[in-house]
C-alpha cells in the first residue's frame, strides 16, 4: 500500500511537470498550429531567470527575506518569456502563418542561438538554484513521504491549468482568441484584431513555459541543454491529447507521466522512456487525430 | 526546364571534379592535414543523406526530423562489423563490463562482410518500411509526421544510451578502422584515397539515380503530392504507397551515408541519432536549396565547410549565432536556398541593376 501510494505519487509528480511543460504548447501549436522548436528554450530562459533573482537576493537582500526570491522568480520569468515570445512573432513567426514547417526550422534556429547565449552568459557548466527553505523536506504520513517542492509544483500547475481554461473559455479575451484560430477572416470582419491576439497569445504561451522552467529549476541543474529533454515529451503529449483541446492535453501528459514511472519499475529509465514513446506512437496510429479530437468533415484537419 | 537541369548538372559536376582533385592537392602539398581529406569524406557522407532528405522533403514535401535514427543505423550496422574485426570476433570490451561473456545474439551476422551489408541497407530499409507503411496508412500528415518522427528518434536514442552492454551505450562503438583497415598516418594514404573515391562514387551514383527518379513519372509524382496532396489521392494514385516508397528511399540513402561516416569518422555514438542533428540534416537542405539535388548537396557541404573551420578556436561562440541567424533568414527571405538565390533572385536584381544603369 505504502510502496503503491509512493509510486502513484511520483507518477502525478511527473505528469504535472509534463503537463506544467506541454500547457504552453498546447496553446501554441494547439490554437495557433505554430510548431515552437524554440519552447524548450523559453524554459530554459525561465530557469536561469530564477538562478539570476536567487543570486539578485542572496547578494542584496537580507537573508531573512532570501526564501521570497521564488515568487519574484516566478513572475520575473513570466515576464521575461512573454516579453521574448512576443518579439519571436513579431519578427518571424508572424511572417510563417500557413507555413508550419518552415516555422518548425526557423524557429530551430532561434533554439540554437538562444542556447549559445545561455552558454555565453552562464557558462558550460550547470547551475544549481536553492530551493527556498519553506520547499525543503517534506510530510510523511504513514510511511509514505511526500515532498514539499514536487506538491508545490502539483500546485503551481493546478493554478496554471485553471488560469489557461479561465482565459481561454471565460474570458473575452479567450473568446477573441477562439474565434481568430477558428475561422480569421470572419474573427477580423467581426472587428477583432487578429494581429494583437495572435501575438498576445504566443507571449502568453511562451510565458507559460517560463513558469514551467522555473519550477523545473528545483528540481535540478540547469544547463542550456534543459529545454531538449523536456520538449519531445511535451510536444507529443499534446499531440496524443488531440491538438487544441485543453483536457487532451491533461490526458496526454498524465499517459506519459504514468507510463514512464510504471515501466520505470520493471526496467531503466531511459528503456522506460523509449517504451512509452513507442506506445504513444502505436496508439496514435489508431486515433491519428489525438485521444480527443474534434469530429470533423473536413479533409485536412 | 532542361536547361535548368543542365546548370544543376554542371554544378554537381564541379563539386564531384572538386572533391576528386582534393587528395591530389594533399600530395602537392597544397592542403597540409590529411584530416582534410577524411572530413571531406564524412562532407560526402552528410551530402548523401542530404540527397535523401531532399527527396522525402524538397521533393515530396514530407518534413522527417528523424532522418539520424537511420543515418546512425546504418553507421551502427557499419560499426559493429569493423568492430569485429579489430576483436577478431570476440566480444567487445563493453559487452564484458555489461556482464556478458559471449557475443550477443544481436552481434553475430556482423562477423562476416556480407550479412553485415546486407544489413546496413536492409535494418533500416525494413524498419523505415513498416513505420512508413502504418504512418502512411493512416494519413498522418504535416506537422504531425515530423512530431512523430522526431519522437522515435528520441525513442530510439534513449533506447540506444540505455542499453549499454550492446551498444557502448553513451560512448558508442570507438576506436574502429575503417573497411580498407586503418586509413591514418602517412603510410596508409593510398587506402585513404581508395577509401575516399570509393565514397566520390557512391555520392556520384545515387545523385545520378535520384535525378533520373525525379524526371521520371515517378519524380512528377512526388512534386504532385507536395503541391496537392488531396488532388492527387482524387486522381487515383495511392499516395500512400508513393510517400512510403520516397522514405525507405531516403532512409536507405541514409544508411548507406552513416555506414561511410563511420568509416572515415572512426567512432559511432548515439550523438549522431539526435534531434538536434537530425534537424542539422534538414537545414543542409534548406540552405543550400530545397527541391534541388544539387542544393542539397551544395548545404550539407557548405555548413559543415564553415563548421569545420569555425567550431574550434576563437570563432566558436560567434559561429553558433551565425549559424542560427543562417537558417532564420534562409527560412524566411529565401525559401529556394543558395540555388534559389542565384536562380530566381539574381536574375531579378541583375535586371533591376541595368535598368537603372540603361536610366
Amino acid at each position: 500500500m505504502e510502496q503503491f501510494v509512493n509510486t502513484f505519487f511520483n507518477c502525478v509528480s511527473l505528469s504535472s511537470i509534463i503537463l506544467l511543460t506541454s500547457l504552453g504548447l498546447a496553446i501554441t501549436f494547439g490554437l495557433m498550429k505554430v510548431i515552437n522548436m524554440a519552447h524548450g528554450e523559453f524554459l530554459m530562459i525561465g530557469a536561469y531567470m530564477t538562478y539570476v533573482v536567487q543570486n539578485i537576493f542572496e547578494r542584496f537582500f537580507p537573508t531573512a527575506i532570501f526564501s521570497l526570491y521564488y515568487f519574484f522568480a516566478l513572475i520575473a520569468a513570466f515576464v521575461v518569456t512573454f516579453f521574448l515570445g512576443a518579439v519571436l512573432e513579431r519578427t518571424i513567426i508572424s511572417r510563417l502563418y500557413g507555413r508550419e514547417i518552415d516555422s518548425l526550422l526557423a524557429t530551430w534556429g532561434i533554439s540554437l542561438i538562444l542556447q549559445q547565449a545561455a552558454r555565453s552568459i552562464f557558462g558550460m557548466q550547470g547551475v544549481n538554484v536553492r530551493a527556498p527553505s519553506f520547499l525543503n523536506g517534506g510530510i510523511t504520513i504513514g510511511g509514505c513521504t511526500f515532498s514539499y517542492n514536487r506538491m508545490f509544483i502539483l500546485g503551481l500547475v493546478i493554478v496554471c491549468l485553471i488560469a489557461v481554461w479561465y482565459i481561454m473559455y471565460r474570458s473575452t479575451f479567450g473568446k477573441q482568441m477562439r474565434a481568430v484560430m477558428q475561422n480569421r477572416a470572419m474573427a477580423q470582419c467581426m472587428g477583432i484584431n487578429s494581429k494583437k491576439v495572435d501575438m498576445i497569445t504566443f507571449s502568453f504561451g511562451s510565458g507559460l513555459a517560463g513558469l514551467a522552467g522555473c519550477s523545473v529549476a528545483l528540481l535540478g541543474s540547469i544547463d542550456s541543454t534543459i529545454g531538449q529533454s523536456y520538449i519531445v515529451n511535451s510536444f507529443i503529449s499534446v499531440v496524443l491529447g488531440g491538438v487544441g483541446k485543453l483536457t487532451g492535453t491533461v490526458l496526454g501528459s498524465s499517459i506519459i507521466g504514468f507510463g514512464s514511472i510504471g515501466f520505470e519499475n520493471y526496467t531503466s529509465a531511459s528503456i522506460a522512456k523509449a517504451a512509452v514513446l513507442l506506445i504513444v506512437i502505436i496508439v496514435l496510429q489508431f486515433r491519428p487525430q489525438g485521444l480527443f479530437s474534434v469530429k470533423s468533415r473536413k479533409l485536412d484537419e | 526546364m532542361r536547361i535548368k537541369n543542365k546548370g544543376y548538372h554542371i554544378c554537381f559536376a564541379i563539386i564531384v571534379v572538386l572533391l576528386i582533385l582534393a587528395p591530389l592537392l594533399l600530395s602537392a602539398g597544397v592542403i597540409t592535414s590529411s584530416s582534410f581529406i577524411l572530413f571531406l569524406g564524412k562532407c560526402i557522407a552528410f551530402s548523401i543523406v542530404a540527397i535523401g532528405l531532399d527527396l522525402i522533403w524538397g521533393y515530396t514535401g514530407i518534413l522527417s526530423l528523424g532522418h539520424g535514427l537511420y543515418f546512425a543505423l546504418g553507421g551502427y550496422a557499419m560499426a559493429m562489423f569493423l568492430k569485429l574485426q579489430t576483436t577478431n570476433g570476440r566480444i567487445v570490451s563493453f559487452m564484458q563490463t555489461g556482464g556478458m561473456t559471449e557475443l550477443p545474439a544481436v552481434w553475430r551476422p556482423f562477423l562476416h562482410m556480407g550479412p553485415a551489408m546486407v544489413l546496413v541497407i536492409l535494418g533500416p530499409a525494413v524498419l523505415s518500411g513498416v513505420i512508413g507503411f502504418f504512418i502512411f496508412r493512416n494519413r498522418i500528415k504535416g506537422v504531425y509526421f515530423s512530431i512523430i518522427s522526431q519522437a522515435l528518434t528520441w525513442a530510439a536514442y534513449s533506447l540506444f544510451t540505455g542499453l549499454q552492454s550492446y551498444t557502448g551505450g553513451n560512448v558508442g562503438i570507438t576506436e574502429i578502422t575503417s573497411l580498407l583497415g586503418s586509413i591514418k598516418g602517412d603510410a596508409n594514404r593510398g587506402k585513404m584515397f581508395l577509401l575516399f573515391y570509393i565514397s566520390v562514387a557512391i555520392l556520384v551514383l545515387i545523385y545520378i539515380l535520384s535525378s533520373f527518379l525525379t524526371q521520371t513519372k515517378f519524380g512528377k509524382l512526388l512534386i504532385a503530392i507536395r503541391d496537392g496532396e488531396n488532388r492527387t489521392y482524387f486522381s487515383g494514385y495511392c499516395v500512400s504507397r508513393y510517400k512510403n516508397f520516397v522514405y525507405v528511399l531516403s532512409a536507405v540513402f541514409a544508411a548507406i551515408a552513416g555506414a561511410i561516416f563511420v568509416n572515415f569518422n572512426g567512432s559511432i555514438t548515439p550523438a549522431q541519432m539526435t534531434i538536434s542533428y537530425s534537424i542539422t540534416m534538414v537545414i543542409w537542405v534548406a540552405v543550400g536549396g530545397r527541391g534541388t539535388l544539387v542544393g542539397a548537396v551544395l548545404g550539407a557541404f557548405l555548413i559543415n565547410l564553415c563548421d569545420y573551420n569555425f567550431s574550434s578556436g576563437t570563432m566558436v561562440e560567434i559561429w553558433q549565432y551565425i549559424l542560427g541567424a543562417i537558417f532564420v533568414v534562409t527560412i524566411l527571405f529565401f525559401k529556394g536556398g543558395l540555388v534559389g538565390i542565384v536562380r530566381d533572385q539574381l536574375p531579378v536584381w541583375m535586371k533591376k541593376v541595368t535598368r537603372k544603369e540603361a536610366e
